[in-house]
């Protein structure tokens, strides 16, 4: 149906379909500017009306990267370093997106001081990390990205050590979902690490990042052509920016775009708190589709199932859970019993905490297993701020939350029953060998509820980071990479696999885009 | 003493303003303004703080003779622009820029009288520079607090004019704020002292992400952690 209404689209500079057909348009032409952009946009809004090429351009630049989070960074790292000169824009006032306030972890099978292998911890590889990913995303994944994250993290991880300075603690975390400890987190277990690091990386080799600066257009002449540049704004000042080689959108997710989020999955009502930054809103999504891209999957949003219950922030406590089905962490509703099965995924865990329909859940530990939780820090940070509550036993912990402590008492023991049994009735949970039993004191609880995290779909891409249109072409010199992208996930993201989907698919951008021929 | 003389300095520049909008369209066409102060002022001894020289002559020469414009870009308070600016740009931007200055769109910019040039503005650069100047001189936010301590453009923005797009680098800021490790320290909480704005987990940051110079500020963190309790200068008026 599209099709046919550019087909009949008048303005279209007297070029008729079978002459674009045969590439009577040059690019020499196009990069020339003038005539009428291409654009599928809702008739009646703004963008719809015709919308004319930039009759001359205001800047131009060899790779143009819009976000500037771990894919923009990684890929402007990699095509700087390939002597292309790189800009990226970003929106926000700061760089990094949702990527520098993220929990900085990072799952991969391996790493080149082998910490899994140190602490002992069974076997991973590639394989388990890409069926855990399949089976996790109820293999609504596109196995041949999914194949690449997986093969490509652990050398990916290594090159952020080898040339940004990465540096990460000795812990390796079994994550929901996850068959084999692999969550890395990075020294400062937050997701800045990993940005510093690849920042770096790229400002050695000349990357220049625009702040404030939001894109308002995608130039595209005609749906054969290659894309050509963007229309952004920074502060009053509207600018036409063409690109010599190519164009890369790393711009994130929308799970504050709550309108989207309706548009795609009303389940998740607008009152539900989300753990983004304020800018992970979806209009380059929009802007992408109104030159032809394709989108797939917009309707699979994570929520996070262990965010602060006020305010829906992923803070560094709220990260403990995360890291804590491995070691035997337990969660509890306000009933004092447990809920779901501690290893299950995000989505499972979400669904079964608003199902106790009593807000929040908790996260119950002890002592002996903070150190596998995060740092002596963290935790002294989140008992100061009150994230943690503390008591020496567990009947005063269960009454400082306010949950009956008989009911919860007997929770706690028939858990611990469960881990020498190696087997848990209730909910199923693989047990193993490294969950530790909650035996002694000082025992610990933390509040926690369920908030949009993650977009799971995005821009449709193939295996070069290549946006594609709705007829399955590329479209030229247009990559993608991160959570703007869609299909790596499925319907349902592993914690700790979007920082590697984030910053291969973003290498790979890079490297691609800084491979294109400059445009004539 | 001083209040009072400044007072009487921004009535005379007020009742002067009809004069230098109406002198100014068909002057600014013509040929540069007369670099003539006489229009308001007879003499400057009303004008002059007490006990300073008499300043000799009708035009701006008669000051900038022994105050010389900074053309260094330095960062230092209460300098003699800014005192200039404050009383002439008036609550409202009453004086026209040309009244002192001399500007030949896209080529130069400086001051009646004197050959140098502080750079080339076109005419959406001297709209701007008007209206920032307005927003320095009322608006409460930044600029304001800059411009009650006596700073003006040039000790935020350097010797060049600033670009509409122009910001203020940190080490800027830091020149009279710093250092950081200090600033940091006075802002930390006395309850949760993992809470401080100028020592966040967003890692080193620009001052401008929260301290807008000619626009409202606002506490950056607040976007999401909104049970924090902060606040900032320069903010939205109540």
């Amino acid at each position: 149906m599209m099709r046919e209404e550019i087909k009949e689209k008048p303005e279209v500079e007297g070029v008729s379909r079978r002459s674009v057909l045969k590439g009577a348009v040059t690019l020499g032409a196009l990069a020339a500017g003038g005539g009428i952009a291409l654009n599928m946009s809702m008739p009646g809004t703004a963008e719809a009306a015709a919308k004319k090429l930039p009759a001359k351009w205001d800047e131009e630049v060899d790779v143009l990267i819009i976000g500037s989070g771990f894919a923009g960074l990684a890929a402007a790292a990699e095509a700087s370093s390939r002597g292309r000169k790189v800009l990226i824009l970003e929106k926000m006032p700061i760089y990094g997106g949702n990527s520098i306030i993220n929990g900085g972890e990072y799952a991969s099978s391996d790493d080149k001081y082998h910490i899994r292998q140190k602490l002992n911890l069974g076997e991973d590889s590639t394989k388990q990390h890409f069926d855990d990913t399949m089976k996790g995303g109820d293999y609504y994944n596109n196995p041949a990205l999914v194949k690449i994250m997986v093969e490509d993290a652990p050398a990916t991880l290594n090159w952020m050590m080898d040339q940004g300075g990465l540096k990460m603690r000795e812990i390796a975390s079994r994550a929901g979902g996850h068959t084999a400890y692999r969550a890395r987190t990075c020294v400062a277990g937050v997701g800045r690490c990993f940005t510093e690091a690849l920042k770096k990386m790229a400002e050695q080799s000349g990357v220049k990042i625009r702040l404030e600066t939001a894109v308002t257009w995608v130039w595209r002449k005609d749906w054969e052509g290659p894309v050509l540049g963007v229309e952004a704004v920074t502060g009053k000042r509207t600018k036409n920016i063409k690109i010599k080689h190519a164009l890369v959108f790393a711009s994130g997710g929308f799970g504050q775009d709550i309108k989207m989020r309706q548009d795609f999955n009303p389940s998740i009502t607008p009152s539900v708190n989300c753990t983004n930054h304020k800018g992970a809103t979806g209009e380059t999504i929009r802007y992408a589709q109104a030159i032809g891209a394709d989108a797939l999957q917009l309707a699979f949003i994570q929520l996070y199932p262990f965010a602060e219950p006020e305010t829906g922030i992923l803070d560094t406590s709220a990260v403990f859970p995360f890291r804590g089905p491995g070691i035997g962490i337990v969660y509890v509703a306000r009933t004092g019993k447990r809920y779901v099965s501690e290893l299950d995924r995000r989505d499972v865990c979400s669904r079964a905490a608003i199902a106790t329909d009593s807000k929040p859940t908790y996260s119950i530990f002890n002592e002996k297993m903070t150190p596998l939780l995060g740092s002596a820090e963290e935790l002294k940070k989140g008992l100061e701020n009150g994230r943690f509550i503390k008591a020496e036993t567990l009947k005063d912990l269960a009454g400082k939350i306010d949950i009956p402590a008989d009911v919860f008492a007997e929770t706690i023991r028939k858990h611990n029953q469960y881990l020498a049994d190696g087997k848990d009735p209730d909910f199923n949970k693989p047990i193993t060998a490294k969950m530790l039993p909650i035996v002694d004191g000082p025992f610990y609880a933390l509040p926690q509820w369920p908030a949009v995290h993650h977009c799971m779909g995005g821009l449709r891409i193939n295996e070069m980071a290549q946006v594609v249109d709705v007829w399955r072409k590329p479209i030229p010199r247009f990559y993608a990479a991160g959570e703007v992208a869609g299909g790596v996930h499925g319907s349902n993201r592993l914690g700790s696999n979007a920082t590697p989907d984030a910053i291969v698919f973003g290498r790979i951008a890079g490297t691609n885009a800084a491979k294109e021929k400059p445009m004539a | 003493m001083k209040r009072i003389l400044l007072s009487i300095f921004l009535m005379a520049a007020l009742l002067c303003l009809h004069y230098f909008v109406a002198g100014s369209r068909t002057a600014e066409a013509a040929k540069p303004a007369a670099a003539s102060c006489q229009a308001c002022h007879a003499d400057f001894t009303s004008v002059l703080p007490k006990g300073h020289p008499p300043a000799k002559g009708t035009g701006l020469a008669a000051c900038t003779s022994c105050h010389a414009p900074d053309l260094t870009g330095i960062a230092k308070k209460n300098a003699f622009s800014s005192r200039m600016h404050t009383a002439h740009v008036g609550p409202k931007g009453s004086l026209d820029c040309t009244a002192c200055h001399t500007w030949v769109p896209n080529k130069r910019f400086g001051l009646i009288g004197q050959k140098w040039s502080w750079g080339a503005p076109k005419k959406e650069d001297m709209d701007l520079m008007k209206e920032i100047f307005i927003s320095w001189a009322n608006s409460g936010h930044t600029d304001t607090l800059h411009a009650k301590a006596g700073i003006v453009c040039t000790q935020c923005h350097g010797k060049e004019l600033p670009k509409a797009d122009d910001t203020v680098e940190n080490s800027r800021c830091l020149t009279c704020h710093g250092p950081m490790e200090k600033l940091a320290l006075k802002t930390e909480p006395k309850d949760f002292k993992g809470r401080n704005p100028h020592k966040s987990h967003l890692g080193d940051i620009a001052c401008t992400v929260c301290h807008k110079g000619h626009r409202e500020s606002k506490v950056y963190c607040l976007g999401c952690h909104q049970n924090f309790q902060m606040k900032i200068q320069g903010a939205a008026k109540p």
